[in-house]
């Protein structure tokens, strides 16, 4: 942490209250995932596997079901909330939102795309879906170079929300050409991390590993640039460059993601909100916080998304999509934009 | 009285609806040649062609075209009211709510609530919980819109969960109608439409002048002589009136109501609300989408609210991205 925040002892005994109670919390959501389903097995049951005992069916569904889920959650929540973060800092546009913006969907179409040329979702490497979400950052990139629309964030969303939905058009429309791709796709791209395999895991790993060393080499000066373009320049920073490795950080985030888990919205939105809340307005603490808010986030909305349509569930993206438009809403409904 | 410019823009834009339902009439997977259309409809074909134009083809046609006149009405209205042109029932997720409630009343076990009047209630509520959240009187532009994508976005995750809760085939089957297309219409909600549009049109023909005055700022209107309170309750409740009985038959097909008043306000004289030219142009639009939809890539039939986005969202972005000194919110 001192490598990232070398501000005074002080500032960061701040900081660390939050996050052990994050870290806290995110213990307790893991557990809560590993030991709620929507199976028959009961908690009880479940608690036995993890205190080394407990039948053969608990122990196949806590250790082969449950845990690669969680994991999965974790990384997942960690990639989009760490993304939601960055990029509002660099628009400094508090409803900046890899879902919002169109991330997500350049993304998602990417992979559609990749389906209906036959590759499937299990062998699917989530190099696609990182293409497709650096093009669905173009967007962004040519929305922060148009004269004004820094100034004015509601154009930038609602801009956002119309490529999302041509970029939807055009992946229903792939649905339907192709019958066997649309059984594949319409699976996926509700968005969900139940029964994906651990592998898919290890062929995002090196790109988040990327993505977090580029969110180390740009922490300070985004903390820089937040005083100002001019602040940043005179402090030995180069705005550009740096705007270009954080759309780099946000694309491999989100795009290892949305292979794991298919498009989420909103969760690039809730997690900095809640993470902004406590660590206030410097974006290296806020990051911080993101890392156990962002999995914490997920994992809360997974187990939700199990337990209340039992024996059914509800597909993660309708409960993520549930529990973030009220922030939005919040966010809007909030006297005045929060400026970052 | 109408003036010239406004008589020449709507007899074209007419000419142009007739000449596209003519074409949809004749186009599809049987080649109906025109003159054998008007004959087929005037009644006096071999049975063959009047089956496939009188039965097949003119009842979609003709939902299209009252659906398509009701969105772009109901979208030229509200941005009228908003003052804003960005301001349309799909934006701010009026459609959206609909559908979820018509989905509701679909996939609902053994309901038999008509789909107009739940996607009546489903408008109605919607546009309640914006302009709640906008702050009341709001003019404040940006929050209604973002409020607007909030609700939308809960109202497509609430149609998400209803099709999650039902048999496959029944999914399947609702599929198509919630991305907007003409396929899943009723005759009951096409008439429950057509009656709606027409009095919703009276209507808005007899407060027309109240309405042109709210283009100008709140003062000059009252000025003028317009009961604002009383003109902005109505005209919203007509622009919602329009949209949940449009969302009913042909699901949320978007953008017709944006692009349909912004062509009919480029070509009408300024200064007037171009409402009879919008619902004009917002049929033909639809007759046209829906006709691309069916005939592109014939046998596979593309609904025409894939087809509204694909072509409307550029021009959207291009509204959107474009600098400008005017604030669009």
């Amino acid at each position: 942490m001192n490598a990232l925040s070398p501000t005074s002892a002080v500032a960061s005994r701040a900081l660390s209250l939050p996050l052990i109670a994050a870290g806290l919390l995110l213990f307790l959501i893991i557990i809560a995932s590993l030991l709620y389903g929507a199976g028959p097995i009961s908690a009880s049951e479940a608690f036995m596997v993890l205190a080394g005992s407990g039948s053969e069916e608990a122990r196949f569904v806590v250790s082969e079901l449950r845990l690669p889920r969680t994991i999965i959650g974790l990384v997942t929540g960690l990639a989009l909330g760490l993304a939601g973060a960055l990029l509002q800092s660099m628009t400094r546009n508090p409803l900046a939102e890899p879902g919002l913006l169109g991330v997500s969907a350049g993304s998602g179409f990417a992979v559609a795309l990749a389906i209906l040329f036959g590759a499937s979702t299990a062998t699917l490497t989530s190099f696609v879906a990182q293409l497709g979400a650096l093009a669905g950052c173009a967007l962004v990139i040519a929305a922060t170079r148009v004269q004004g629309l820094g100034n004015d964030p509601v154009r930038l969303i609602l801009a956002g929300a119309t490529l999302t939905g041509l970029l939807l058009a055009l992946t229903s429309m792939l649905m339907l050409m192709d019958q066997r791709a649309a059984d594949e796709i319409r699976f996926w791209i509700t968005g969900s991390i139940a029964g994906k395999p651990l592998s898919m895991l290890q062929a995002t790993l090196p790109s988040i590993l990327a993505a977090l060393i580029l969110i180390v080499i740009v922490a300070r000066p985004l903390a820089a640039m937040a005083l100002g373009e001019k602040a940043a320049v005179g402090l030995g920073h180069h705005p550009g460059r740096i705007r270009f490795l954080i759309v780099l950080a946000v694309a491999l985030l989100v795009g290892s993601a949305t292979a794991l888990a298919g498009p989420l919205i909103f969760v690039g939105l809730v997690v900095p909100f809640i993470a902004r809340a406590f660590a206030g307005p410097d974006i290296r603490k806020t990051l911080w916080l993101c890392v156990p808010v962002g999995p914490a986030v997920i994992l809360a909305a997974d187990v939700v998304s199990r337990l209340i349509a039992a024996p059914a569930e509800l597909p993660l993206g309708v409960v993520t999509a549930l529990i973030g438009a009220p922030v939005l809403l919040a966010i809007v409904r909030a006297g005045r934009m929060p400026s970052l | 009285m109408p003036d010239k410019r406004t008589t020449l823009a709507n007899s074209s834009l007419l000419v142009l609806l007739l000449l596209a339902v003519i074409t949809s009439l004749s186009m599809g997977t049987v080649q109906v040649p025109p003159p054998d259309v008007l004959q087929a409809l005037m009644g006096n074909a071999d049975p063959m062609t009047a089956f496939v134009v009188n039965e097949l083809r003119l009842s979609r046609v003709v939902a299209g075209l009252l659906s398509g006149a009701a969105l772009a009405m109901a979208g030229c209205l509200m941005q009228t009211l908003a003052r804003n042109r960005l301001a349309t029932p799909g934006i701010i997720g009026i459609d959206n709510a609909a559908t979820a409630f018509a989905v509701a009343s679909v996939v609902g076990v053994g309901l038999s609530l008509a789909p107009s009047a739940m996607a009546l209630a489903g408008a109605a509520c919607a546009t309640a919980i914006a302009f709640g959240l906008a702050g009341a009187n709001g003019t404040r532009g940006y929050r209604f819109i973002v409020a607007g994508i909030g609700i939308g976005a809960i109202a497509g995750a609430v149609t998400q969960v209803l099709l999650s809760r039902v048999a496959i085939d029944a999914a399947n089957a609702a599929y198509p109608w919630t991305v907007g297309s003409l396929n899943a219409r009723s005759g009951n909600s096409v008439l429950v439409l057509a009656i709606g549009l027409a009095a919703g049109y009276a209507i808005l023909m007899l407060i027309s002048r109240a309405l042109n005055t709210l283009q100008f700022s709140d003062a000059v209107a009252i000025a003028l002589g317009t009961r604002l309170k009383a003109t902005r309750i109505l005209g919203l409740a007509l622009s919602v009136l329009l949209t949940g009985l449009a969302v009913s038959v042909c699901g949320p097909v978007g953008l017709i109501a944006l692009l349909a008043p912004e062509l009919a306000r480029t070509i009408c004289r300024p200064g007037k609300v171009p409402l009879t030219a919008s619902a004009l142009a917002g049929a033909t639009f639809m007759v046209v989408a829906d006709l691309l939809g069916r005939t592109l890539f014939s046998p596979l039939e593309i609904p025409v609210g894939i087809i509204t986005a694909i072509v409307g969202s550029p021009y959207l972005l291009w509204i959107l991205l474009k600098p400008s000194r005017r604030s669009l919110t």
